[in-house]
């Protein structure tokens, strides 16, 4: 039996927002667990109160944008940010934006747009993703060499934590040190230390210009090594990105080969010259219908297409592998993997941001991913990199030999997690633990 | 004191010379950049990871505190001696073990000197983006205890964004890596993120993995003079909202004007109310057209616009700016630095906030701000000798802070909270928040080991 008060929570957030029949909760969840209901607050009293309550009963309670993980919260409380959608304040003098976490990012783009600026960060799930999740996930992306990640964009926030206390930090200060960097420190917390109930986001000019170069490559080295002379050459776009032919028709229908995406934003003049530059080095380079795209709507096309791609290598999650090396060491890095791999060309799925030396592969039926991902990452290690976040760490401790440095780092992990909530009781499903 | 047995045991950790009990050898350890000062049991400078680590375990075992300590210029109190501790200075952990111009990331011990990065990163035409005024003393180790930031702030953000991984020996003597080489390697939480900034209460940093860039193509010098403060502000916020980020809007006011002319003779006009740096750098091609935007947009209000034709121009200008804070001292004997911070558009209001804490408390203030963030350092000039002037200083600092928090600033935007400002840190932040910062240091550090008494008391 649950021990979630349904009548309780009618009285936080009204009748209309409790759902406790399982066919209405399913639009609300994924994941196998069996959360007892869907509750959709509309403001932070009311999250707080919702918390409190979990606390009291000891249940527990997952967050989502739009729809939950399940995991961990069967019995519990299903929270969906996705009624707190505000965008609060624009604020163009200081380049900073009030916002609730439930507004889709791609709803708060538009806004942004209309006023002129950039909001840069970019998550995978760019279709679905709230403002909220996406801090809360904290990546980086494909425009990361250029603008930095996602944390870049955050100078503040409001945050229900684990045991219903509200807290605020931050301001609209671009320069900010006072007190332990809390607000950084949150980012990519993925919603263990709180809840956030209303972000401060740091926005920036719009660019001038936007222009993107397109190639296709016989093969993926080729296309690499032309991202190479790029670097040395000291051109550093936007993005510089590479989908292997398997999955470049999913982002251009009709592509033969491996699709080049280069993305240029930034002044006028320099557009021009510096897109004949990269246009020039790809063909060189040995890339054929190489194409300079300054028409608005074809280069939203183009970008689209890579978020698409990147969206849909995101929904097979537990079959990728993500890994990142040194830029220049990416020719020999996809060299060795594939002697693990067979010819990159024809794998499922390989997606390259050549700036950041990030690599994902979509693993083929059968496929042991760690033995896989044990394997890139003793590659990557080699090539000054490493496999992708928490699971990488442990990897690199286990080509350390280094035990303690795990056990050091897991339990610092656990014991930052407990101190801010010490039930429990907040998002349970994600593991610290890898 | 030291026990003789404590003594010996550190020598044979780090070797004879690289331990400090004498009296006189200690005093330098008891100052930084304020005008406090303390007393250490003892200094000492590893030069290894394992030797941290073996400091570590054994001031653990006699329950001495640690004060990690880099060039000491820090505007806080950050490396003062407060409880019975030792100071562990990293100073000769000055390797530059990699430079890797290549994947964007260079590899360097806590020691290493900010300008001495920058000279080997210029060999190859890089260039480590943080570089704090005092980037000729301070190390990277202190950069980053601090978060400190700098003249590039506006478009190339503070040391944080420059941080991809940290090598920290924690209270309890253990070894951690925290990030990596690049942006995708955090476990979990952003460990990098939460030590950075935190002023060696945490945990203490024995290897650095820093993001390096190359020198951009180009770079243009500005300089506006104006009548009043005010109107140098406005060109700032015009600037801003012509969709331009420069890299740097350094503002002098006149009495900073003054003082560094008379020491650097750079040619300013001494009647000028405010100068403005303004820099962009880039691609070639953009130059002109935005010079060309910036020039009009100042020219609107300024007496005077100029570009710098010329290298020799450019270092004449920075010459002043970087002179700032020393040039004062020949005007009062003592000076105390500010560091408040407001949202860009309250950066006016900030300004008339200096000029009535200066007449309210009829103390001398000089500004000088990254105007391009709303960060200004007024400059308090007084005698620390004469006690009553002191108190009365203390109480214009403060008066500082409640202005900047009264126009939603903050009350440090690149020095940090030490010791100085640690009485108005719940000023600022509420019990939650001030609570968090709490629940973070016990987990690193329950017994209060590393750095005591700054930022917070647990
Ligand atoms: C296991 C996993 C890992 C992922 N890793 C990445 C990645 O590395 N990079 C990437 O771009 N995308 C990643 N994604 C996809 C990611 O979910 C989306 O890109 C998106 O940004 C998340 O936004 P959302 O609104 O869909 O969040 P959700 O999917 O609803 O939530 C994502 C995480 O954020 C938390 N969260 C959501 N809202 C809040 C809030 N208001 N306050 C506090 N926490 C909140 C959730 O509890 C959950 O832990 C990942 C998805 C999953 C399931
Ligand atoms: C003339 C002058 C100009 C300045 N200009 C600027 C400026 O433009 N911008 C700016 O931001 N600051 C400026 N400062 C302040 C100061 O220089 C910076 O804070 C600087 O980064 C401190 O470096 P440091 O090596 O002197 O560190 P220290 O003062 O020795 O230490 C700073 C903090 O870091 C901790 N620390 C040091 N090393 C380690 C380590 N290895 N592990 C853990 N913790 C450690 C210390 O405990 C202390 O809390 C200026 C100071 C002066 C005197």
């Amino acid at each position: 039996m649950s021990n979630v008060n349904i009548s309780k929570l009618k009285g936080i957030v009204g009748d209309a927002y409790v759902i406790d029949s399982p066919s209405e909760m399913a639009k609300y969840l994924k994941g196998q667990g069996k959360p007892a209901v869907v509750v959709l607050p509309a403001s932070t009293s009311e999250v707080s109160s919702i918390v409190k309550l979990a606390n009291e009963k000891n249940v527990k309670l997952g967050v989502g944008g739009a729809v939950v993980d399940t995991q961990g919260i069967t019995g519990g409380i299903a929270m969906v940010m996705s009624r707190m959608n505000r965008l609060l304040e624009m604020d163009q003098l200081n380049l900073v934006a009030v916002v609730e976490p439930g507004l889709l990012h791609k709803e708060f783009l538009l806004k942004v747009a209309e006023f002129g600026l950039n909001f840069p960060p970019e998550p995978y799930e760019i279709e679905t993703s709230s403002v909220g999740g996406c801090f809360a996930i904290g990546d980086s992306d494909s425009k990361s060499f250029e603008y930095g990640p996602t944390r870049t964009f955050l100078l503040g926030f409001e945050m229900v934590l684990p045991t219903g206390e509200i807290l605020e930090i931050g301001n609209k200060c671009i320069k900010n040190v006072s007190g332990l960097d809390f607000i950084h420190f949150a980012v990519g917390s993925q919603g263990t230390f709180g809840i956030f109930t209303k972000l401060l986001v740091k926005l920036l000019p719009a660019p001038a210009a936007k222009k993107a170069v397109i190639g296709t490559f016989a093969s993926m080295h080729k296309a690499n090594a032309a991202f190479n002379t790029l670097i040395k050459r000291n051109v550093h776009p936007t993005r510089m990105n590479l989908i292997n032919a398997s999955l470049a028709k999913n982002a251009k229908p009709g592509t033969e080969g491996q699709l080049v995406i280069v993305d240029l934003q930034g002044f006028k003049e320099s557009g021009k010259n510096i897109a004949n530059e990269v246009a020039s080095v790809l063909t060189l380079g040995g890339g054929s219908d190489v194409k300079i795209i300054e028409e608005g709507a074809e280069y939203d096309q183009v970008i689209n297409g890579w978020l698409k791609v990147r969206a849909e290598l995101n929904a097979k999650r537990s079959r990728t592998v993500e890994f990142v090396v040194g830029p220049m060491k990416m020719p020999q890095a996809l060299a060795q993997l594939e002697a693990l791999t067979g010819d990159l060309g024809a794998y499922p799925g390989v997606i390259v941001e050549g700036l950041l030396g990030y690599v994902c592969l979509a693993l083929p039926e059968g496929t042991d991913k760690l033995d896989l991902a044990t394997k890139v990452n003793k590659l990557a290690m080699s090539l000054g990199g490493n496999v992708k976040g928490l699971l990488g760490h442990k990897l690199k401790a286990d080509v350390y030999n280094d035990a303690e440095m795990w056990k050091q780092t897991t339990s610092l992990l656990n014991e930052l997690r407990q101190q801010f909530d010490p039930k429990g009781i907040l998002n349970p499903g994600v593991s610290l633990e890898a | 004191m030291l026990s003789q047995a404590v003594v010996k045991r550190l020598k044979e950790i780090v070797g004879e010379k690289n331990v400090v009990t004498d009296k006189v050898g200690l005093l330098t350890y008891g100052y930084d950049g304020t005008l406090l000062s303390g007393e250490a049991l003892g200094v000492v400078s590893p030069t290894t990871t394992e030797q941290v680590v073996e400091i570590v375990k054994l001031m653990n075992e006699h329950d001495i505190k640690l004060v990690p300590r880099g060039a000491g210029t820090n505007e806080s109190g950050g490396t003062i001696p407060s409880e019975k501790s030792v100071v562990i200075s990293f100073t000769k952990m000055t390797k530059i073990h990699e430079i890797d111009t290549e994947n964007f990331v260079a590899v360097v011990e806590p020691g290493v000197i900010n300008f001495d990065l920058q000279v080997e990163l210029a060999k190859k035409n890089f260039y480590f983006p943080p570089d704090p005024s005092s980037f000729k003393a301070s190390t990277i180790g202190g950069n980053l205890g601090e978060c400190s930031g700098g003249p590039k702030c506006f478009k190339y953000g503070v040391t944080r964004d420059y941080m991809l991984g940290l090598e920290v020996v924690l209270p309890n003597g253990k070894v951690i890596q925290t990030g990596g080489r690049n942006f995708q390697s955090e476990p979990g939480y952003d460990l990098t993120r939460i030590i950075v900034g935190s002023e060696g209460i945490l945990g203490l940093v024995t290897k650095v993995f820093v993001r390096i860039l190359p020198i951009p193509r180009a770079k243009k010098t500005m300089l506006a003079l104006y009548d009043k403060v005010e109107d140098a502000s406005q060109t700032v916020a015009d600037i801003v909202a012509a969709g331009i980020i420069p890299t740097t809007l350094e503002l002098m006011d006149n009495l900073l004007i003054n003082t560094t002319e008379d020491f650097t003779h750079a040619g300013l006009p001494r009647d000028a109310g405010a100068v403005l740096i303004i820099e962009v750098d880039g691609y070639q091609e953009d130059m002109d057209e935005q010079v060309k935007t910036i020039g009009e947009i100042a020219s609107k209000i300024a007496k005077e616009f100029k570009v710098a034709q010329s290298a020799a121009e450019v270092d004449q200008i920075w010459t002043s700016r970087r002179s700032a804070f020393g040039s004062v001292a020949r005007v009062r004997p003592s000076y105390g630095v500010n560091d408040i911070t407001v949202p860009r558009s309250n950066f006016p209001k900030a300004i008339g906030g200096v000029l009535k804490v200066a007449k309210d408390f009829g103390v001398t203030i000089g500004v000088v701000a990254h105007a391009g963030d709303g960060n200004l350092h007024p400059l308090i000039l007084f005698d620390q000798r004469n006690k009553e002037e002191t108190e009365t200083v203390h109480a214009a600092e403060q008066a500082l802070c409640m202005m900047a928090l009264d126009l939603d600033g903050t009350i440090s935007g690149e020095h940090g909270i030490g010791l100085v400002k640690k009485k108005y840190l719940d000023k600022e932040f509420t019990p939650a928040a001030m609570e968090a910062f709490r629940k973070i240091k016990r987990s690193f550090d329950p017994s209060n080991r590393f750095n005591p008494g700054k930022i917070i008391d647990l």
